[in-house]
């Protein structure tokens, strides 16, 4: 079953701005909702103008340093980085996607420097200080479960590509990264599993990244964190951390969940393309991994 | 005659505190901040107390753009995570009362990303009519780079949500927690929620590599214009802000003198708000004294209602009254 709510193609081309991208939900135009609308729109087989249009946008406000900013307004490449190179995958010259790629490898979490792990060690503070190279929201800040997830679906289709030395090994490296933010429960949350010492829970959302960004990978803890998942599928409201669900879970092959649920209406353009693009993988057609192994 | 404020002197109290601006050590007499310390509950009184505490300390209303900010971080039935809606309803019926131009809802949380469903599990949309045209996620608002009248260490600007630049008056609706990294969270630190999350992440970590108590009083610079409103019905002690338990303590803590309330809420917690450093960073007239402070209503010390602290800030007890 989907647990997609009842988001059409049409309801994101509706919402297109004319500027060629889309607003969270009313308003300017943002990268991350733009590159989320372009990926559920090409999936659900709407591949032309308005997707055009969206790429088109994508691609005037990269930055001179090769990453994204979330505004064009924004002088700060971030995150959203990852999302504009999965929706342009195949689709952009090839400079301008190394350029993204190349920002991406140059990103490293501040947390796990040597200098920062041994000063805080000689301050002797408490923290549950990752040892690997990952990735954060914003640069030279701490690793985070979701922008490591979402800049290692961006990262994949480089594994042969004259850049797969480093590629292949940031993306074990934040393999080891999510596997050691893990949750007493199972799952994951934003990314940390423990505060001064206190065990914390997981998140339904950041589950669901986390277990796409770990497609194709083996380990033990595997089905602890896919029983999490289909847990929080189970009792999950919201509509986007259903999507990620369903994604994560899909991506493993896993069957959902065959349970009513009620989840919420998804209100902002990122929910509803998020509810398109689970209802294609549910489909057969995961859109994020395969806009991984498009290039 | 000190309860008879102008608007002009109301909004510079405010903003006195929001900016740390060179005030002097000690208030002058008679002109010590004033807080409300009110018992309250969630019942059906509590839209005339929150309407009293407004009109005592001439909140200026009329025909002004307010926001309200209270604090959704994730949403666990068990305890007290988040402000209540009934808290935020009694705010936003007593704001239209006394004659807002317009009330809006609005918050950025720091760890989930799925705002409105957080609202909606942590019973906004039952509790407030219409809350659907209310809310605004600030995570994802409209933003515009502002140079900050404090700076942290490696932070002078910050973009933030149009939302709050281009309101008349942000009233802070915490929830009375513990916190694990400042001991803690009251309406200065609920300022967090404004920093957007699509410039910064979930959490806005920024913030936290600036330092934390550096960032509050940095965030707080860019918001002259602050009510604060302590939900301090029911807190949380403990492992706050998130995994700790419901402490029920039956109060609502308000003022303009946002150092002044959260001094005064510390107080009501059994925490010395002396040390908690971004309160003696923020204070710019002793207001971590409590000589220093007009208590309206309750005595601090008649409310008292021990929370409990994690060892690691068993330092910040206050003295037994």
């Amino acid at each position: 079953m989907t647990y997609a709510g009842p988001v059409t193609a049409e309801t994101l081309l509706a919402a297109q701005n004319p500027d060629g991208g889309w607003s969270f939900a009313r308003g300017t135009s943002a990268t991350e909702p733009t590159a989320c609308a372009v990926l559920a729109l090409a999936a659900a087989g709407a591949s032309g103008e308005p997707v055009q249009r969206g790429r088109g946008w994508l691609l005037r406000i990269q930055r001179p340093d090769g990453g994204w900013p979330p505004r064009p307004s924004i002088a700060q490449s971030n995150y959203v980085t990852s999302l504009a190179l999965l929706a342009l995958q195949g689709n952009a010259a090839s400079d301008v996607l190394r350029r993204g790629a190349e920002w991406l490898l140059n990103q490293s979490n501040r947390d796990a420097s040597t200098i920062y792990r041994i000063r805080m060690m000689l301050l002797g503070t408490r923290r549950d200080l990752p040892s690997e190279e990952a990735w954060s929201w914003f640069p030279s800040t701490a690793a985070w479960v979701t922008p490591t997830a979402l800049a290692m679906l961006a990262l994949r289709p480089w594994r042969d590509s004259p850049l797969r030395e480093p590629v292949r090994k940031r993306l074990a490296s934040g393999e080891a990264y999510l596997w050691s933010r893990l949750c007493r429960d199972g799952g994951w949350n934003h990314g940390s599993s423990k505060a001064l010492g206190y065990e914390a829970d997981s998140y339904p959302e950041t589950t669901g990244q986390a277990l796409l960004a770990l497609s194709g990978t083996r380990d033990e803890r595997l089905p602890r964190a896919l029983a999490a998942a289909e847990r929080h599928l189970r009792a999950c409201r919201s509509a986007e951390a259903a999507s990620w669900l369903q994604l994560g879970l899909l991506a493993h092959r896993q069957p959902l969940p065959s349970v009513p649920v009620h989840l919420s209406r998804p209100r902002t353009v990122l929910d509803q393309a998020l509810s398109l693009i689970a209802a294609r993988a549910a489909a057969g057609q995961n859109p994020l991994l395969e806009a991984a192994h498009a290039a | 005659m000190p309860h008879d404020l102008t608007r002009r002197r109301w909004m510079l109290a405010s903003a006195c505190a929001a900016a740390g601006a060179g005030c002097s050590r000690r208030p002058l007499p008679g002109r010590e901040p004033r807080v409300s310390v009110r018992k309250a509950s969630y019942g059906s009184g509590l839209l005339e107390t929150v309407r009293e505490v407004l009109e005592e300390h001439k909140v200026p209303l009329k025909d002004r753009h307010v926001v309200l900010k209270p604090n959704l971080v994730e949403y666990d039935e068990s305890t007290a995570v988040n402000t209540s809606p009934q808290l935020v309803l009694a705010a936003l019926e007593a704001c239209r009362g006394l004659g807002a131009a317009s009330v809006r809802i609005a918050e950025g949380p720091g760890h989930r990303r799925p705002a409105w469903d957080l609202a909606e599990a942590a019973g906004y949309f039952g509790a407030i009519g219409g809350f659907e045209d209310l809310f605004v996620d600030l995570n994802l608002d409209e933003i515009s780079n502002v140079t900050l009248a404090k700076s942290a260490p490696g932070v002078s600007s910050l973009y933030l949500p149009h939302t709050i630049l281009r309101c008349d008056l942000v009233i802070s609706l915490p929830k009375m927690k513990t916190h694990h990294w400042v001991g803690a969270t009251l309406g200065m630190k609920n300022l967090f929620g404004i920093v957007p999350g699509q410039v910064y992440g979930w959490p806005k970590n920024i913030l936290h590599w600036a330092g934390i108590h550096e960032s509050i009083l940095a965030v707080n610079s860019a918001v002259p214009a602050m009510f604060t409103l302590v939900d301090g019905i029911e807190g949380m002690e403990g492992n706050g802000p998130i995994q700790g338990r419901r402490k029920h303590a039956g109060v609502i803590v308000a003022g303009a003198d946002r150092v002044a309330v959260d001094a005064t809420a510390c107080r009501v917690m059994g925490i010395d708000p002396g040390r908690i450093r971004y309160l003696r960073m923020a204070e710019t007239a002793g207001q971590t004294e409590e000589g220093n402070v007009r208590q309206i209503g309750e005595e601090p010390r008649a409310v008292r209602t021990d929370f409990e602290l994690i060892p690691e800030f068993r330092r910040l007890r206050l003295s037994p009254a």
